[in-house]
């Protein structure tokens, strides 16, 4: 991940100024990573209202905590945890109203009725943010971080509070368990009517 | 592998192609891979999950949260700076290079000190574009306001004001936080609704507890209006005030008023229709 701005101070130097008593640099910080940390909030916690209280409750933390980072990894890297822990915390919150059980095929079809039929929807995004919700917290926020987000094993690991191992395997369960509803996307049915869903728990 | 089976399972794949399996179970899978067409093609498939969830835009922050993060960190800074903030008013010209050094950046809470004809001080404050009018006083406030507003007619009449700097009061944060000409511009800015900000549910308690950081002189404490004044009364009856603020709230124009109730605060989300004789509350939570 990048972790300095072309015409700007690194995100590093940004956080030093910020501890430094700097009231615009994180500020900066945040414009620059917002998107990113918007995303990884939005398709952790599938709900617009709690991604933007996960965000809150994270940018809050990182303002305050700034000095707590030591330069073990990029800022990024950082972030994303402080935003993936807030994002994992808000689902522990809601644990007594899930909206959705694992692997759970009937409510799959009732987020697929409010989406739209995915053999006939346009808009890609939202078969893949439905079917992420069919994840459990801990491999979407893996495949999110790696597969979407693009961060490697080890800077996901780091992220997750994990190890690579762990990171492997949550993200090789969930790819496994999305499959069948995502595979109409690619263009070819055939094995979402072939392959069953993975039933293997969560990590 | 599952003994004898013929095809692999997709967990098993899974695994396997994100190098979890390996020595001799990985070449025997490995080997039926090469010899079997059924479970390549789903092996090629469990690639396709990766590639697809890459391609995959990241959705952009709406402009609602955004705005909404905007707020609750320039109340954090706020948080941070207001005690010297708030200390510049009774040194203007630094008062004036610290709004000059906050205009570099978008991301500020620059302080526009203006003039109000009723002989009320009126603090307007804009961070990132969002601000919030502060009614500090008027014919019966306190000595400390009195000092205050004194100080900041002050501070803006040395804060280099500009008509075309008011013009810009509304527009988007690189321009925003110019100070204002405060005989030309005062009134017009208490109407924008650009100028105050916009709270909600979400960032009312932390925007109210980073104003609770000030020291109780320092915080406006009395409005103008003998309406907003029964309101105040209505609710908080003689608990005591610790701020009363002009804001809107969810769009509305709203007063935010404090005040301590047992060991905590208390904090109403005055409507405008709230009066002595009306309870007119938009909100209320309690705060530490």
């Amino acid at each position: 991940m990048p972790d300095a701005d072309e015409d700007g101070p690194s995100d590093q130097e940004l956080l030093r100024r910020h501890v430094a008593g700097d009231s615009d640099a994180f500020g900066e910080l945040f414009r620059r990573h917002r998107d990113r940390l918007w995303a990884v909030a939005l398709r952790t916690v599938c709900d617009p209202d709690e991604a933007a209280d996960a965000l809150q409750d994270a940018m809050v933390s990182a303002f305050r905590r700034a000095a707590d980072f030591r330069g073990e990894s990029a800022v990024t890297t950082w972030l994303h945890r402080i935003v993936v822990n807030a994002s994992l915390d808000r689902l522990r919150r809601r644990a007594a109203r899930p909206a959705l059980s694992a692997g759970d095929e009937q409510a799959f079809e009732a987020l697929v009725a409010q989406d739209g039929d995915p053999a006939r929807a346009v808009d890609t995004r939202l078969d893949v943010d439905a079917a992420l919700r069919i994840l459990p917290p801990q491999q979407r926020a893996a495949l999110v971080v790696v597969d979407m987000l693009g961060f490697s094993v080890a800077d996901a690991a780091a992220i997750l509070e994990t190890s690579p191992g762990t990171v492997k395997s949550r993200c090789a369960r969930a790819r496994a368990r999305l499959l069948p509803y995502v595979a109409h996307l690619q263009g070819n049915r055939s094995a979402s009517e072939s392959v069953s869903p993975a039933q293997g728990g969560d990590t | 592998m599952r003994g004898q089976m013929t095809h692999l399972d997709t967990d098993v794949l899974a695994e396997f192609r994100a190098g979890l399996i390996t020595g001799r179970r990985g070449v025997t899978i490995a080997a039926h891979l090469a010899a079997c067409d059924r479970c390549t093609a789903l092996d090629d498939k469990l690639a396709g999950v990766s590639a697809l969830l890459a391609s995959v835009p990241a959705p952009p922050m709406p402009d609602s949260v955004a705005q909404r993060l905007e707020v609750v960190l320039a109340a954090e800074v706020s948080g941070k700076n207001n005690y010297a903030e708030r200390a510049q008013v009774d040194r203007p010209g630094e008062s004036a290079a610290h709004d000059q050094r906050a205009a570099r950046h978008g991301f500020r809470l620059a302080t526009w000190r203006v003039l109000v004809p009723a002989g009320a001080a009126v603090v307007l404050l804009a961070g990132g574009g969002y601000g919030l009018s502060r009614l500090v006083g008027g014919p019966g406030s306190p000595p400390s306001f009195s000092s205050a507003a004194g100080s900041a007619a002050k501070s803006a009449s040395s804060a280099v004001p500009s008509a075309s700097s008011a013009a810009r009061a509304g527009s988007p944060p690189e321009a925003a936080a110019a100070p204002v000409n405060p005989a030309a511009s005062a009134g017009s800015q208490l109407r924008s609704p650009n100028r105050i900000v916009n709270l909600s549910p979400a960032t009312l308690g932390q925007y109210v507890e980073a104003e609770l950081r000030l020291p109780l002189a320092l915080r406006p404490m009395q409005t103008a209006s003998s309406r907003v004044r029964g309101c105040i009364h209505l609710l908080a009856a003689s608990a005591p005030l610790q701020l009363v603020e002009s804001a809107q709230f969810k769009g509305q124009p709203a007063t935010i008023i404090v005040a301590r109730t047992g060991q905590d605060d208390t904090v109403w989300v005055a409507g405008p229709d709230c009066s002595a004789g009306h309870r007119d509350v938009l909100d209320t939570v309690t705060v530490p």
